[in-house]
């Protein structure tokens, strides 16, 4: 018999050759060569897929209980839920802190999934992503959330003593662009309230500096094409996309007095040796699985290499509220610095250049001329 | 005498036999734990209905594999079809660490990862000690083939290594061929 091929040896080495090639074998030492050196390729490759020996205790408790029931209707996946059939979304802004208010847009995005939603990390991710684009609802919308920043977004808060924050947002989806945030620090003190009205025109900002109020008021155009909730909107959409697209997501199904909800982690969003100009070095967002919506929302990284990180936690969430007049009104307070000035579609530009003029009208009275 | 299993009952067992093997298996092509894991239920729960039906029970080991396979490629066309750069979904499964002083283990991974679907799809398997009646059974070549198939494999793996290896010394002569300073 003349050498092995490589098919013959590679069955050798696979424990299903027959007979005529193993006799060959024993008298061949070029042929013991070769099939020496590709079993020792096999077990490198055997190595190199080594995987754990064991099944992921959850996945082994849901699959026993599964075949236990003997349940065979939608037998493809894991999490059965069921789709919602409201619609509603919205993009919102905590006042000042524009990186961590982008992550609340997509918590007041309610998804226009049909059908079962019995969904993966990942399409939990992609739906995430694509609802963000998704049209607003009616009616007017309250939510209450807390905020802890570090690094980048906190510095843009008018008080950065801590960095922890609760904010309370009005949004009227009747009237798009009106809308109330305000900004409370660790104590329950005011820091910053923002409102808009696009029917009177008017944008009123307050924020508290070293204890001193000022309220800016300002005139906006009947056309800011894109708003900074939608901005942020956009923002966040990269961001879960960025999640996305790690395709790490690690799922996992949590039972809570509320009902059940799915925690998705992606340890290492961006690739380490990123060096993007905006970079998520890890996010986790918590949904509620009867609807989809994120109640919890944390993401470290580095915007222009700044280091930072926002996390935020639903506390409240009314569709539909019934509010005053009043309630998109920010409160007058009597020891406030109140300046007027044109506004644009940026908010905190607005602020520095009415700033600006009014340190320069100022100055030029003192100076007398 | 022991009364028969019901199918749940089998199922269960087999579960408990095969359920890793076909976990790994997942682990390995979709690298992606949520999906493996996806892949896993669907698998045992196909075979439920399978058992329920009255299928055989022959060859049940090749069976799951190649429901196992089915389902990995609609789940890699749904990828696909939610994330056009699943490219990056490569290496994103940790596999584990291991001695690996020289970098030879890691080097192979990504030679793995080079290969065509179906080379992979193939080392897989057998690294999963599937026999060749399992793996043609999974993969829907013949068994006669098998044994050549997996062969051209291993050393187009061997060649995507050496590529690797040799791709790493230029890149590691390269300052010195070119003078930094």
């Amino acid at each position: 018999m003349n050498c092995l091929n490589d098919a013959q040896i590679q069955a050798v080495a696979d424990g299903e050759a027959g007979d005529a090639v193993r006799v060959h074998l024993v008298s061949c030492t070029r042929c013991q060569l070769r099939l020496q050196e590709r079993e020792t390729v096999m077990q490198t490759i055997r190595e190199a897929m080594s995987l754990p020996a064991e099944l992921p205790r959850d996945l082994n408790l849901r699959v026993e209980r599964a075949l236990a029931d003997g349940s065979t209707a939608g037998a493809t996946r894991l999490r059965e839920t069921r789709g919602p059939r409201w619609s509603w979304q919205r993009s919102i802004w905590s006042a000042g802190a524009v990186a961590a208010a982008t992550l609340v847009a997509v918590v007041l995005v309610a998804p226009l999934v049909k059908g079962p939603a019995t969904v993966s990390a990942a399409e939990i991710l992609a739906r995430s992503a694509t609802l963000l684009a998704a049209q607003a609802s009616t009616g007017v919308e309250v939510l209450e959330y807390e905020l802890a920043l570090d690094g980048v977004p906190r510095e843009m808060m008018p008080d950065h003593a801590d960095g922890v924050y609760r904010v309370k947002q009005i949004i009227d989806h009747d009237a798009n662009g009106r809308y109330l945030v305000a900004t409370h620090g660790p104590g329950g003190q005011l820091l910053s309230s923002v409102a808009q009205d696009p029917t009177t025109r008017r944008r009123v900002v307050a924020i508290l500096v070293d204890d001193q109020p000022y309220r800016f008021d300002f005139d906006v155009p009947a056309s800011v094409t894109l708003s900074l909730p939608e901005m942020e909107r956009l923002h966040m959409q990269a961001s879960v996309m960025m999640m996305q697209a790690s395709g790490d997501q690690q799922l996992h199904v949590i039972d809570t007095p509320n009902g059940r909800q799915y925690r998705i982690q992606v340890p290492q969003v961006s690739a380490q040796t990123s060096t993007a100009m905006w970079d998520l070095t890890s996010a986790e967002v918590v949904v509620d699985a009867s609807d989809y919506h994120i109640v919890e929302f944390a993401v470290k990284g580095a915007f222009l290499k700044q280091p930072y990180s926002v996390s935020y936690r639903l506390i409240s969430r009314t569709l539909g509220a019934r509010l005053t007049a009043d309630a998109f009104e920010v409160p007058r307070d009597p020891r406030a610095i109140e300046i007027e000035g044109e506004g644009s579609a940026i908010p905190a530009r607005d602020l520095l250049v009415a700033s600006l003029r009014e340190y320069a009208r100022l100055k030029t009275q003192r100076e007398g001329r | 005498m022991n009364a028969p299993l019901t199918p749940a009952q089998a199922a269960q067992e087999l579960f408990r036999q095969h359920g890793a093997a076909v976990y790994r298996f997942a682990v390995a092509l979709l690298r992606h734990h949520q999906d493996a894991e996806d892949v896993v239920q669907e698998t045992f729960l196909k075979l439920l209905r399978h058992l329920g039906a009255g299928g055989s029970t022959e060859n049940i080991r090749g069976w799951l594999f190649t429901v196992a396979a089915h389902a990995l490629r609609d789940r890699q066309r749904r990828r696909v079809r939610w994330m056009p750069w699943s490219e990056h979904h490569e290496g994103i499964v940790g596999p584990p660490q291991l001695r690996d002083e020289d970098g030879r283990v890691s080097k192979l991974r990504d030679a793995l990862q080079r290969l065509q679907a179906r080379d992979r799809l193939l080392l897989v398997l057998r690294s999963q000690d599937l026999s060749y009646r399992d793996i043609a059974a999974a993969t829907g070549i013949r068994v006669t083939s098998v044994g050549r198939l997996l062969a051209r494999a291993v050393e187009r793996c061997e060649r995507a290594y050496a590529a690797g290896v040799e791709t790493d010394k230029s890149r590691a002569i390269k300052p010195e061929r070119h003078g930094i300073l």
